[in-house]
């Protein structure tokens, strides 16, 4: 019988086995259990079928068999739906991973774009600060609200002496008003009379004895200093209706009058330098 | 016969009257269902060639399904169960694979 030989050659194979069979040879050559060569060997000698309990416990074992392949296919299928379940929410989360990923890589990219305009913008804001700064200074110049030198020439004005006997040998505020005037028409940038620098809020008047420039009593002799061309400064002073009214002061009534050019000159900040109710139109 | 009827019988069993499975038993189910089907292929081939026999055909089984849960068991509680699970897996699947074939050749002659 063909079975015979081959379990015939599975015996062999265990019985001596070649040196370079190894665990899973033996594990592929000795499938079947030798107990059933054994019992048939015995039941070939006696014969005959097996008896009705054995028969039983066959059918028992056989049932036992087919309600386990039953159950765990049943169990396999009941479990899916879990798994399936599991899966299909690990898929969504990476889903919802990678699309918060995209968002974040989309707010990156944006949030560069807006560093680099920001930067930008500094660049651009530093260089403005630098124009407006250089033109604030311009300005405070111009204002008098920020201290000033440069070339000039310097004027020193004062009474005729009282020996003279003349009258009128006195400066009004006006003379020293129209002196001012003069050397703004002149071409001075900035004035101080008295180390007080005038700005277009400084008033010139004669309160009691005394002339106050900026509500500040001033004693004769009185030094208008002015910043500009000290080369023609003084020339078209003259020029003016105050120089012409100083000269007749001078030639009249004796009232000193010197006009000196200054290589530097330095002319103080005005204090008062804030509005307290001008403002600039459209602002509110 | 009476083997394909009891099969059959024992399949419609389990899927209709779902019966319960132990908890810490559940694990155990499909080495055991593995196992089973080694015996239940050695038995065919013992059949096959003639020498099939009741009682080691019984004994076979349940010592098989027993064993095989036994090591897995034993394997979990060592901590390498998913390993010693393979391993017996595939020695059960060899010899299953061997019978299966010393089967198709009793069946065709090739």
């Amino acid at each position: 019988m063909n079975g015979q030989e081959e379990g015939d050659s599975d015996r062999r194979t265990t019985t001596t086995p070649p040196a370079y069979v190894g665990l899973l040879s033996q594990v592929m050559s000795n499938t079947l259990d030798e107990d059933y060569r054994t019992v048939a060997a015995q039941r070939g000698a006696e014969g005959g079928p097996g008896s009705r309990p054995r028969r039983l416990a066959l059918a028992a074992v056989v049932v036992a068999f087919g309600v386990m392949i039953g159950v765990s296919a049943l169990k396999t299928e009941q479990d899916r739906p879990l798994a399936l379940a599991e899966r299909a929410e690990l898929v969504e989360q990476i889903h919802l991973r990678e699309q918060r990923y995209d968002e974040r890589r989309a707010t990156e990219g944006a949030v560069e774009t807006e560093v680099t305009r920001l930067q930008k913008q500094v660049a651009d804001d530093t260089s403005s600060n630098i124009t407006l700064s250089s033109r604030l200074q311009l300005l405070g110049l111009d204002a008098g609200t920020l201290a000033a030198s440069g070339p000039g020439i310097s004027v020193t004005v004062d009474n005729a002496p009282q020996s003279s006997g003349r009258t009128g040998g006195t400066i009004l505020d006006t003379d020293l008003r129209q002196l001012v005037n003069g050397l703004w028409k002149a071409g001075a940038e900035a004035i101080a009379i008295d180390g007080h620098r005038l700005s277009s809020l400084t008033s010139i008047r004669y309160a009691g004895r005394a002339i106050t420039v900026d509500y500040r009593s001033l004693t004769p002799p009185y030094v208008v200093e002015a910043i500009g061309d000290p080369d023609t400064l003084p020339a078209r002073l003259l020029e003016t209706p105050g120089g012409q009214t100083w000269l007749s002061l001078e030639a009249n009534f004796g009232i000193r009058f010197d006009t000196e050019a200054r290589d530097r000159l330095t002319v103080p900040a005005d204090p008062h330098d804030r509005l307290l109710y001008a403002e600039p139109t459209g602002s509110r | 016969m009476i083997a394909v009827v009891g099969l059959l019988l024992g399949i419609l069993a389990g899927l209709l009257l779902e019966p319960a499975v132990p908890e810490p038993l559940q694990p155990y189910l499909p080495i055991a269902v593995v196992a089973a089907l080694d015996a239940v292929f050695g038995g065919l081939r013992a059949f096959l060639d003639g020498i099939f026999d009741d009682k080691v055909f019984v004994v076979s089984f349940v010592s098989n399904v027993l064993i095989a849960a036994l090591i897995v068991y034993l394997g979990d509680q060592l901590g390498v169960g998913g390993q010693l699970s393979t391993g017996v897996i595939v020695v059960l699947g060899i010899r299953i694979f061997s019978n299966v074939a010393a089967i198709r050749r009793h069946l065709f002659h090739a």
